[in-house]
């Protein structure tokens, strides 16, 4: 089961902001460096890292990070 | 004041106000939550005379030096027409800018002032150190000053004043900066005039079609030029109302807007449309804009098939239209009136005397390919590139100044672009130095050299490739590949990522060491690499 706490680090680094810290609420909006191109580097990393595969565009339909995390342990159940 | 006054935020406030539109809405901010809040001209006047006053009590006044490093808010505006009524020279900085990127510009510009956000403060905080002219930093989400020098916005706008007599500002004084980046070296600061504001009114006019009773929605970032041209100046020159969105790409979120808004006249990027052309149809499905009359697109040549893709989900056309940093304002266009010919950049604009130039200095006949370029002296030229005159002095030959594009023109005077003369990418609209991208890999300790490149990309015109030589005994690995990536979005931008890392046991250089990034381009695209006879072996 993945957690807030096991996304964060990653987060921290994909976009260099140590003070990150999610919430299941969190959007793009709430993060500065958080666009499309961005946005690559975080699945890449979100793969790499639970070693899951997102289909083209899979992450782009979701409205918050809770949403994120509710699909990355679906993967993983 | 003064009828002669070109004062680029009196124009755009104060001077609207006189013509009685005071109580218009000048911007209908819409947050990313979609929270709506209105500013009329009155209050935009108001607004930016606090915070031209503010500077005054910094100590900072004309020819001094602002910028900003702000996400999309409304404080970006009112401290942009604030420090253009004090006469400062106002830069504005993408907010996704990573530290290399910000030191360049901040520190080759010299700024006494930044205005930025706290979450945004912590890269610049890391440079500061190398930052000795910078004296005030402004913070615009702050109740109270977290030291001697960095200070809140909304405590220093409480304490000043609501009135501000904007001197009476020639055409020829310095007003915008926007770094662009160039194919060797470090960006450059391209320093536009208050005169340039004729320039940007009359295509507002002429090419978007703007009028008194439009609502106008320019969805750049108001870190680049478009944004400030386009995003705050020509639109508010003539009083018309101007839609902002604080939030982020989104077809479904665009579309609330530009139904719910009653957007009239909507200016865009061929990345942004190419990106709704992706959506799924039901994305448009029971979508009605019957207030849009027409769409304007920038940054990068528009495909035909984007534009049939308009016709058919909006109803509307198109009308592309072409300009750079150093133009400042739209140069060629497609415009209503004119029969769009799909894929041309449009014809010359009024005031504004563009030729395609052989590399001889010959004009060229319709039809045959060469530099384009603009005969000096259109009202929104830049006066200089600053800190680096040479560099300006070498764009301008024979009384033309030479774009750096390559196109031609038809018998009817429309212009059709074929590419880029030198190795600068462009990626979404935006410009991308490949020598910046090659210096922020050398810093990585698997990299001991690259070559980097713009290749076609169906979505971003040209995506940034690099050609990685990694130290012996590393091995391009996915891992590694995202430590790419990661590092140059914080160092540079994201916009500067490589979208492709290709590993390679050498880089093709010249005898004298210069990474002959043609013969790279040649191999990714399959192509013949032309004359290697310079090649070291």
């Amino acid at each position: 089961m993945i957690t807030l706490e096991m996304l964060n680090p990653i987060f921290r680094q994909v976009f260099d902001d140590e003070s990150i810290v999610l919430t299941r609420s969190t959007t793009a909006d709430d993060i500065e460096e958080w666009d499309s191109l961005t946005h690559m580097n975080l699945v890449i990393a979100l793969e790499l890292g639970f070693k899951i595969k997102f289909a083209l565009g899979e992450l782009q339909r979701l409205k918050n990070v809770g949403e994120m995390l509710d699909l990355i342990n679906r993967k993983l159940a | 004041m003064s009828a002669d006054n070109h004062n680029i935020a009196y124009l755009c406030t104060g001077k609207i106000c006189e013509n009685g539109l005071a109580d218009k809405v000048a911007m209908r901010w819409i947050s990313p939550q979609f929270e709506r809040t209105d500013v009329t001209f009155a209050e935009l006047d108001e607004q930016s005379n606090r915070f031209a006053n503010v500077l005054s009590s910094l100590g900072m006044g004309k020819g001094d030096l602002l910028c900003t490093f702000l996400p999309k808010c409304m404080e970006q505006f009112f401290v942009f027409l604030g420090s253009l009524k004090r006469e400062m020279i106002t830069g504005t900085l993408f907010s996704n800018f990573g530290e290399d990127a910000l030191l360049d510009r901040l520190g080759d510009s010299g700024a006494q002032v930044l205005v930025t956000k706290r979450s945004l403060y912590k890269k610049v905080e890391r440079i500061r150190p190398r930052l000795p002219h910078l004296r005030h930093v402004i913070l615009v989400d702050v109740a109270d000053h977290l030291a001697d020098d960095v200070l809140s916005y909304a405590r220093l706008m409480d304490a000043a004043a609501a009135t501000f007599e904007t001197p009476a500002t020639s055409a020829g004084t310095p007003s915008v900066l926007h770094y662009t980046s160039g194919s060797t070296g470090k960006p450059k600061g391209v320093l536009h005039r208050h005169g340039s504001i004729l320039q940007q009114s009359r295509t507002c006019r002429e090419v978007l079609g703007l009028t008194p009773d439009d609502i106008f929605w320019c969805t750049a970032d108001q870190g680049w030029v478009t944004g400030t041209s386009y995003g705050i100046i020509g639109p508010w020159s003539l009083g018309v109302t101007q839609v902002h969105y604080g939030g982020g790409y989104d077809a479904g979120n665009w579309m609330d807007l530009l139904a719910g808004e009653g957007v009239t006249v909507w200016y865009t990027a061929p990345t942004a449309l190419r990106m709704l052309m992706r959506e799924d149809g039901e994305t448009y499905e029971g979508v009605d804009l019957p207030a849009l009359r027409h769409i304007c697109s920038v940054g990068e040549p528009l495909n035909p098939e984007v534009m049939t893709w308009a016709g058919k989900t909006f109803g509307r056309e198109i009308y592309d239209t072409w300009f750079q940093t150093e133009t400042g304002a739209i140069m060629i266009a497609n415009r209503p009136g004119l029969p769009v010919r799909p894929g041309s950049m449009g014809t010359r604009i009024s005031g504004v005397e563009p030729a395609i130039v052989a590399d001889d200095g010959t004009i060229c006949s319709p039809g045959e390919h060469g530099n384009l370029c603009v005969k000096q002296g259109w009202d929104s030229m830049f006066i200089t590139y600053l800190n680096n005159p040479t560099a300006y002095a070498s764009k301008f030959r024979n009384g033309y100044y030479h774009t750096g594009d390559m196109a031609w023109q038809d018998e009817d005077g429309y212009f059709w672009f074929l590419g880029r003369s030198d190795d600068v990418i462009n990626t979404s609209g935006h410009l991308v130095s490949p020598f910046e991208v090659e210096s922020a890999l050398l810093e990585l300790p698997e990299v001991a050299e690259s070559g980097v490149i713009g290749v076609p990309d169906e979505l971003l015109f040209e995506k940034v490739v690099a050609y990685v030589h990694f130290h012996r005994g590393i091995d391009l690995t996915a891992e590694l590949e995202l430590k790419i990536r990661i590092h140059v979005a914080n160092r540079l931008s994201s916009l500067a990522i490589p979208q492709e890392v290709i590993g390679v046991p050498s880089v093709p250089k010249n005898k004298s060491g210069k990474i002959m990034r043609r013969v790279l381009k040649a191999q990714y695209l399959g192509q013949d690499a032309g004359d290697i006879s310079t090649l070291e072996e």
